[in-house]
């Protein structure tokens, strides 16, 4: 005990706290890097190589090297050499200065995206990781999955259709259903559309969108528009989104103006003493919550109203089917009422 | 069994599926509830429906109010905390002067009266036998106080309520406002509220409040607070105001707890919980009038009981060992001796010692015979008189003479405050840690919630003890 | 207005209050197993208590019996085995409450399944009801709480829902031990085959799922001729039951 002397044991202990924050820090720490380096083997160079090309390539985007070294966290030399690799294998071919997809090639970037989808799909039903995450952990996992466990994934979710940002997902023969859209940046005033796609890179703009507490598969009426805002209706709420993020929005644009329903707002927005009809719930509520609410009664054509509003705001209880149901803000913003008018009933 | 040809009825169902397309199940639900109230309007009549609510949404609005709601909740946790604490004093007197000033001696009588060898009758009377009793006479009674009262008030319906004001509260941190009710069950018993966690739905929220139960303070450490409170801290102030110090401390620990709740929960969320699925709903039922006779039987029966009855099976064997330790000599040092001496110089780190982590990991079953143990190993690695023997734990009736031990053992104010931290921050008690397995039915959780709060409490403690010596 | 709620069985012989014997927990031998489902908050545990003479803990609080609980009890001289089935609000989705209660009707194949509703909230629990029905035929509705809608001013008329739902319904108030009897009568008389239901199939279904079940369950029918609710089944595996496709394949339903 006589070399004790306790801001000699307090320093030590950070010292050590310091330590071990820099080996494990989330994705900066040195464990991280280390498992990083360890899996960006040739496989993952290749099927990200095949990914940049094939996205390009459907926007009719000629790459060259050069240009992959630019959009690929890769070092020149791992490139080259990864590319001469794909052509000597027949994934790609040249034409000219421009890398190609061969058959093959493409065939083996629709694995990809279609491994890539599923999984974001996986992680929104089936467990409670944040919307932001889906992307980069469907990025690492793309590569782990085979065929036959794509395949399997593809079984156990019913083989959707479309992954939760309204992208196809591919078919395991490679069909692509195919959606006809245009950036929210390029709709006219009083254009009337719904929601079909929402961008998840570059992740700023994505988390500005989620931020926003835009839905897919909204309907929206634009209403007004100049260089710097797009501002438009939707479910009864006003959004104001610059050009550039309202960009990574497609919308679908809706001739029938009949279908309209002005009207549709948000369970959130219902006040005490009124009462409103379930219109339906948003296709961002998902999985396991989804279930639940339908579960609880939040049905079409059920009428609900406010049974209590929270001393801290939040949730709020609302009477459904006789029974009052707390339901959290976030969660009631995602079911469409029509309020009733109470006009006709007044004593 | 035999197996059938099913494949083409599987590839059937996939390819059905694929063609419904994502809409199955909303439409399944839409249209059993259309045919549900289809049913209804058919055999139901309403009268009028104004006069039926009234009085629910009355109280309703009231306990939910703005003004009303949290002090009326604060009001009655606290009211059910002091029944707990306070009334459970005289039974626990009474209990423990029929079990061990009583019974022990007869029953010690009685051994020597028909020649029982004396390491039988030591292993099995001072061991097993004073273990047991210990916990049932600590244990018992503010169980049999707090569970009633608890249950009471969620068979009236207010529980949900008092979920509903605290959601939100919870929700920063990522855990589910029932959490509030599990957390204040464990203010009872940690075994007793990782088993209320049932009442949580989500996965995830649920088994953030089964980690986080432990930082509720139970049953088993309030005594032990108030000890070291009543001892140490009431001494440093004027005697005018040496109580209202104690209280405060006691509640500061508490407290504290809540914060760590909360920490933890925050944390758990945002790390390795964060792809556990999480879903929320909280339905208020109506308000129904306990049956209260009835209440109090099967809380007695279904949660006090079933509690203690893992408690004993636990301290028996906790008790044996205790004796064993004590008793069992490896050259001329008892093993508990030994182990002292072993944990000294970790335990000093800590600003504690090796009795208290010794007495901490004997004790685990139960944190009630924290304090006995603690007691009894002092007496034994000092040396001074007192005591009941070797391996035979003892309290004492007088807060001085226990003070009197403890400061001959080397307590100082320092020790007094890490223990009463290390107290809250430490594993829980094995009755718990196997309640965690049975909900969880995983090793992983089970693990992480067990050393998760010994974690805390070495830092804490430690961190303490560092500053505490450089700025006194 | 009904002063006393009806029996849904007026014809039934009188039934035999001395004859029942509450037997506790002993469930050695038994002669039938009654399965007991229902919504949270309905006084399931109230019902269960009142059959068995058990006391078993009833809270306030959706959710409360995870684990199913088993009691038993006697009556003209056959023995009952009860199952305490978890409450929920339905039974389509993967939740541990509702896999519990799902797989023990469809598997465990209880004799007389009794579905415990709250009187004053009808309509939601009927979601659960219609849900039970498709998977078994042997089911007696409990109407309980009939004591609350009273008070609420909400009257039933038991014999229309009797026939709308296509099985008996009894009207009791656990809490008062009001209609028991008679809902033991009823579980007797199903149990025995006295009475014979012919429970109400789920209507409404959108056209596109409709004929997807269709083609489905014939397609089970021709492999399992013997089984009544295959249409539960091309539901289940329509929503992707792994359970459901493993039972398939060893048949463990039949």
């Amino acid at each position: 005990m006589t070399t004790y002397n306790p801001t000699f044991a307090l320093l030590l202990f950070l010292a050590l706290i310091i330590v071990l924050y820099f080996l494990f820090r989330p994705n900066k720490g040195l464990y991280y890097l280390l498992r990083k380096t360890k899996k960006s083997n040739a496989k993952t160079i290749i099927e990200d190589i095949l990914k940049l090309l094939y996205h390009n390539q459907a926007s009719n985007n000629a790459l060259n090297v050069n240009d992959l070294t630019n959009h690929l966290k890769y070092s020149n030399r791992l490139l080259i050499e990864n590319v001469s690799k794909m052509i000597e294998n027949k994934l790609l071919f040249m034409e000219g200065d421009a890398l190609k997809l061969s058959e093959l090639g493409n065939e083996y970037a629709l694995q990809i995206i279609r491994a890539h989808r599923l999984w974001e799909k996986f992680l929104s039903e089936k467990t409670g990781f944040q919307k932001e995450e889906w992307h980069g952990r469907a990025e690492k996992k793309e590569h782990e999955l085979s065929v036959d466990e794509t395949n399997q994934l593809a079984a156990l979710l019913g083989n959707p259709k479309f992954d939760p940002h309204g992208d196809p997902i591919p078919t395991s023969t490679g069909r692509v259903a195919f959606k006809k859209g245009h950036p929210l940046s390029e709709l006219a005033v009083d254009t009337v559309g719904r929601i079909i796609h929402i961008e998840d890179e570059p992740e700023i703009i994505y988390k500005q969108i989620l931020a926003e507490k835009i839905y897919l598969d909204s309907q929206i009426r634009i209403v007004e528009k100049d260089d710097s805002r797009i501002v438009f209706h939707s479910e009864g709420e006003k959004f104001v989104l610059a050009p550039i993020v309202a960009g990574n929005i497609t919308v679908s644009i809706l001739e029938n103006k009949v279908l309209i329903q002005e009207s549709t707002t948000r369970l959130s927005s219902l006040k005490t003493h009124e009462t409103a009809k379930i219109i339906g719930l948003s296709k961002e509520c998902r999985g396991e919550n989804r279930r639940r609410l339908l579960d609880l009664g939040f049905v079409k054509g059920a009428t609900v109203g406010v049974d209590l509003m929270n001393p801290l705001g939040d949730p709020t209880a609302f009477l459904i089917k006789g029974t009052a149901i707390a339901l959290r803000n976030n969660q009631a913003s995602k079911i469409l009422i029509k309020k009733i008018e109470h006009g006709k009933t007044t004593t | 069994m035999q197996e059938k040809n099913v494949a083409h009825i599987i590839a059937l169902s996939k390819e059905l599926r694929w063609q419904i397309g994502d809409d199955f199940h909303d439409s399944l639900a839409e249209s059993i509830y259309a045919d549900a109230s289809k049913i209804v309007e058919g055999s139901v009549t309403k009268g009028d429906q104004k006069s039926s609510f009234r009085i629910d949404s009355k109280i309703d609005k009231i306990v939910t109010s703005k003004i009303w709601g949290f002090p009326l909740m604060l009001f009655i946790l606290g009211v059910v905390l002091w029944l707990t604490i306070i009334g459970a004093n005289y039974p626990s007197g009474m209990l423990a002067q029929l079990l061990l000033d009583t019974c022990h001696p007869l029953l010690k009588e009685g051994a020597s009266a028909i020649g029982l060898p004396w390491w039988l009758d030591g292993f099995l009377i001072d061991g097993v036998y004073l273990a047991v009793a210990w916990v049932i006479a600590v244990m018992l009674p503010p169980m049999a106080i707090f569970f009633p009262l608890f249950t009471l008030l969620e068979d009236f319906g207010y529980l949900p309520r008092v979920a509903f004001n605290m959601d939100h509260l919870f929700k920063k941190s990522g855990a589910h406002g029932k959490q509030a009710l599990t957390m204040s069950m464990g203010f009872g018993c940690n075994a007793a509220g990782v088993v209320a966690t049932r009442i949580i739905d989500s996965p995830r929220e649920r088994l953030i409040a089964i980690i986080t139960n432990n930082f509720s303070l139970c049953n088993g450490r309030w005594p032990t607070q108030i000890l070291l409170a009543t001892i140490f801290i009431g001494a440093v102030v004027p005697s005018t105001y040496s109580s209202l110090a104690s209280l405060s401390a006691v509640i500061g620990i508490a407290v504290l707890g809540i914060f760590f709740m909360f920490f933890f929960s925050w944390a758990l969320s945002r790390t390795v919980l964060k792809g556990e699925v999480s879903t929320f709903n909280l339905e208020l039922p109506p308000y129904r009038p306990p049956v209260f006779w009835k209440t109090i039987y099967t809380s007695l029966i279904d949660r006090t009981l079933i509690v203690l009855w893992r408690a004993i099976i636990f301290a028996a064997p906790a008790g044996a060992v205790i004796w064993l330790i004590s008793n069992i000599y490896i050259g001329d040092e008892s093993i508990a001796l030994w182990a002292i001496h072993s944990l000294d110089g970790f335990g000093f780190l800590l600003g504690l010692n090796g009795v208290v982590l010794l007495a901490y990991i004997v004790a685990i079953p139960a944190n009630e015979i924290v304090i006995p143990t603690i007691l009894m190993l002092t007496v034994m690695a000092t040396g001074i008189p007192g005591g009941e023997g070797v391996g035979v734990m003892f309290e004492l009736d007088s807060v001085t003479a226990t003070a009197d031990i403890l400061k001959a053992g080397g307590w100082t104010l320092l020790t007094a405050v890490n223990v009463m931290l290390f107290s809250l921050l430490h594993n829980p008690c094995s009755t718990t840690i196997y309640t965690i397995y049975k909900e969880t039915n995983s090793a992983k959780w089970t693990i992480v919630a067990s050393v998760l709060p010994v974690v805390a409490g070495f830092v804490i403690t430690f961190l303490v003890a560092q500053i505490w010596r450089i700025l006194g | 207005m009904e002063k006393q709620p009806h029996s849904a069985c007026d014809t039934c012989s009188h039934f035999n209050a001395d004859g029942l014997k509450k037997l506790g927990v002993q469930i050695a031998d038994f002669d039938f197993v009654v399965a007991l489902a229902g919504n949270p908050n309905t006084g399931k545990s109230t019902v269960f208590n009142a059959l068995t003479g058990l006391r078993q803990h009833t809270g306030n609080w959706p959710g409360k019996t995870v684990t199913r609980a088993e009691g038993a009890f006697e009556y003209d001289k056959q023995k009952y085995k009860l199952i305490d089935l978890p409450g929920t609000y339905s039974l389509l989705s993967t939740s541990e409450d509702e896999e519990v209660a799902r797989n023990f009707i469809l598997f465990g194949k209880p004799t007389v399944t009794v579905i415990v509703v709250d009187a004053s909230r009808l309509e939601r629990n009927l979601n659960l009801a219609l849900q039970i029905l498709e998977i078994t035929d042997n089911a007696v509705l409990c109407l309980n709480l009939m004591d609350e809608a009273n008070r609420n001013q909400i009257e039933i008329d038991t014999r229309a829902l009797s026939r709308d739902l296509g099985i008996p319904v009894v009207a009791t108030s656990a809490r008062h031990k009001e209609g028991i009897p008679e809902l033991i009568q009823t579980i007797s008389e199903l149990a025995n085959n006295k009475i014979q239901c012919t429970p109400r199939k789920i209507k409404n279904i959108p056209q596109n799922i409709s004929k997807a079940v269709q083609e489905l369950s014939a397609s089970i029918e021709k492999e399992y001729p013997e089984i009544s609710n295959s249409r539960w089944i091309a539901l289940r595996l329509l929503e992707g039951d792994t359970q459901i496709v493993e039972a398939l394949k060893t048949g463990t339903f039949i």
